[in-house]
């Protein structure tokens, strides 16, 4: 209960710094909308009444937040179209996208994280740190770079930019996933590695249990604690992300449209759309908690209190 | 608690008995470390009949574990293994058997119960789930099925509320509760042997007594053998019918029960006995052992106890004694064997 109340909290807070945000960045929503000296004083003057630009800010706040509690989320100022269409057209590309990467942190970050702890300072498990370790390192955005140069310029694989095709996925979704991934595999491998060495370990095989089922079920499932724990955290992570990887692949998606609106002073869209992003992240750490109480059970006792 | 009066006679208390159960011959057990490799069990053999209780006493370290892993195939290997000697359970040699050959014998024919409940049971199963697990693994039976022979074999060691225990997580019991549920464990496939290593080391008194008096209940009901690691005296005296004493990885005495509290003979044994506490009006000086445990690397050429013997002679130091019965028929592995006085 707890938990969800501060959940709720949280996005009130932030949606009243983000519209400050925006109002304090400078710039002015008129300026941005008409072109300078093609209309007069006055016109400017009725257009800012028209968006109530002229009350004082909490008042546009708590308007704003009405309209948005109605449904009712208001129209681009710079092509007037409709914010609710925007936000299903983008936010499909977007969940395709981060569904994608999400796929790639847990569906090949566990997978390789457990085969890196079973073949423990072999080759393969050197391979597979040192290049999680190199996932780590490289920012996103020049990873991106490299892999357009690579597998775009040079080896003509795979397309560069644009949606929405499976070719065109790839890209954006591999760089997008890539430092989840990486966390992921080396959580899961020193996660497999810790609870290979526990006790209860040896007890489960004194009951004569095949050591696919010592492992592949006891150990991994210990093992993954942590990890679905902290599935919540990459899903923030990756919502941060993909505003860099987005504009970079010319992926249509819910972070293009906010990076487009803020450099167009586009402030109904940049607003909203920063309030989406920003109540995703914050969903996504309720999630980590959340999924530690899940994963954990020594924790459930206290689940229906802090939940 | 059952105390050594009212024990029943061991049926097993010489070695003029029936053919042993297990047989462990010539153990030499080796950790590999820095790329050296030394033995912690060095040239152990031990016998353990049907229906006793034997007990393998000796400080930490001295290979007790490592004897007990060794029988279950459990080593951590690398960087601990079996470099000599056969370990015999029905005519078949268990360190040359195979990982699904051995794995038929766990907990089916011979089982473990180990130190600490609080670790050696896995957090993120329920009590039941691992038990149905573990029967499933050798008996062809439905879950159903398996789910009620672990509720019956709970309720028989003593666990309150069975039923609804094999739905709890260990977390959710105290420490004698952990216990009762690895010893169910261990004997809800009714083995021939139990091996049990320091079962009530890590819980309080109180507890200890109700779950070795558990043990003793089950091994008597199920006419099963009980090889028991401890290096509490006090236990020894309660429950076993022969001991075995164990020094820096060998045997250096065995007998029954009696005999060892009477007379020990080697003089570590002796030791032993003199260091523990008494209850009398005066209060006394504890009587320890000087000296420490020799690192198992730099072994005295001679007799490994004599660097901490009082009665240590020159011959001693040269060479190692073999273990050899006396008169009696009990033996130990001395030189210079003196009578044992209280202090």
């Amino acid at each position: 209960m707890t938990r969800t109340l501060y959940l709720v909290l949280i996005v009130a807070v932030s949606s009243v710094a983000v519209f400050y945000a925006i109002r304090l960045s400078g710039g002015d929503a008129v300026a941005a909308v008409i072109q300078p000296g093609t209309a007069s004083l006055e016109a400017r003057e009725q257009l800012r009444e028209l968006w109530g630009l002229n009350l004082p800010i909490h008042e546009q706040y708590f308007a704003y937040m009405g309209r948005l509690l109605r449904g009712d989320l208001g129209n681009s100022l710079t092509n007037n179209w409709p914010i609710s269409e925007m936000l299903i057209i983008h936010g499909r590309h977007s969940l395709l996208l981060g569904g994608a990467a999400l796929l790639l942190v847990f569906g090949l970050g566990v997978p390789l994280g457990i085969l890196a702890s079973l073949r423990r300072n072999g080759f393969t498990d050197i391979s597979i740190t040192t290049l999680s370790v190199g996932g780590l390192a490289v920012p996103n955005f020049w990873l991106a770079l490299l892999m357009v140069w690579l597998f775009a310029s040079t080896l003509r694989w795979l397309p560069s930019a644009g949606c929405c095709s499976p070719k065109q996925l790839v890209l954006p979704a591999v760089v997008l996933a890539m430092e989840g991934l990486a966390l992921t595999v080396r959580m899961t491998r020193s996660a497999m590695l810790e609870n290979l060495d526990r006790d209860f370990v040896r007890t489960l095989r004194a009951g004569g249990l095949s050591e696919l089922r010592v492992v592949g079920r006891h150990v991994l499932r210990n093992a993954l604690v942590p990890i679905v724990s902290l599935a919540g955290l990459r899903i923030g992570q990756i919502v941060g992300y993909a505003l860099v990887v987005e504009t970079i692949f010319g992926w249509p998606g819910l972070g293009q449209v906010l990076v487009n609106a803020v450099l167009r002073r586009d402030y109904a869209v940049a607003q909203f759309f920063s309030l989406v992003l920003v109540t995703l992240v914050i969903v996504g750490n309720w999630a980590a908690d959340l999924g530690y109480l899940v994963a954990n059970p020594r924790l459930r006792n206290a689940r229906s209190r802090a939940v | 608690m059952v105390s050594v009066t009212d024990r029943p006679v061991s049926p097993s208390g010489h070695r003029t008995d029936p053919a042993p159960l297990l047989s462990i011959k010539g153990l030499h057990t080796s950790v590999r470390s820095r790329g050296e490799s030394f033995d912690v069990v060095r040239g152990l053999s031990l016998d353990v009949y049907p229906n006793e209780v034997l007990c393998l006493v000796g400080e930490s370290g001295c290979g007790k574990s490592i004897t007990a892993l060794s029988v279950m195939g459990l080593l951590p290997d690398p960087p601990v293994r079996i470099r000599e000697g056969e370990i015999l359970f029905h005519g078949q040699d268990l360190v040359a058997l195979g990982n699904k050959q051995m794995r038929d014998i766990r907990a089916d024919s011979i089982s473990m119960i180990f130190q600490d409940p609080l670790t050696s049971l896995d957090p993120v199963f329920t009590v039941g789930e691992v038990m149905v697990e573990v029967i499933r693994a050798h008996r062809d039976m439905n879950k159903s099925d398996a789910r009620n022979l672990a509720g019956e074999t709970l309720a028989k060691v003593g666990l309150p509320d069975p039923i609804t225990r094999l739905d709890s997580y260990p977390h959710q019991l105290s420490g004698g509760m952990r216990q009762r549920v690895m010893i169910a464990m261990a004997l809800v496939l009714d083995p021939e042997i139990l091996i049990a290593d320091e079962p009530t080391t890590a819980l309080d008194v109180t507890v200890q007594a109700q779950i070795l008096d558990q043990l003793l209940t089950e091994q008597r009901e199920r006419n099963m053998a009980m090889l028991l690691i401890t290096h509490d005296l006090a236990v020894v005296a309660s429950i076993a019918d022969r001991v075995a004493v164990m020094y820096s990885g060998e045997i250096v005495e065995q007998a029954t029960v009696d005999e060892l509290f009477e007379n020990p003979r080697h003089p570590y044994t002796q030791g032993l006995l003199r260091a523990l506490p008494k209850v009398s009006t005066v209060r006394q000086q504890l009587d320890p052992i000087p000296g420490l445990v020799p690192y198992l690397q730099f072994l005295p050429p001679g007799c490994s106890f004599a660097p901490r013997c009082p009665h240590a002679l020159d011959r001693c130091w040269e060479e190692p004694p073999e273990l050899v019965p006396d008169q009696e028929g009990r033996v130990f592995r001395c030189f210079n064997p003196q009578d044992f006085t209280e202090r």
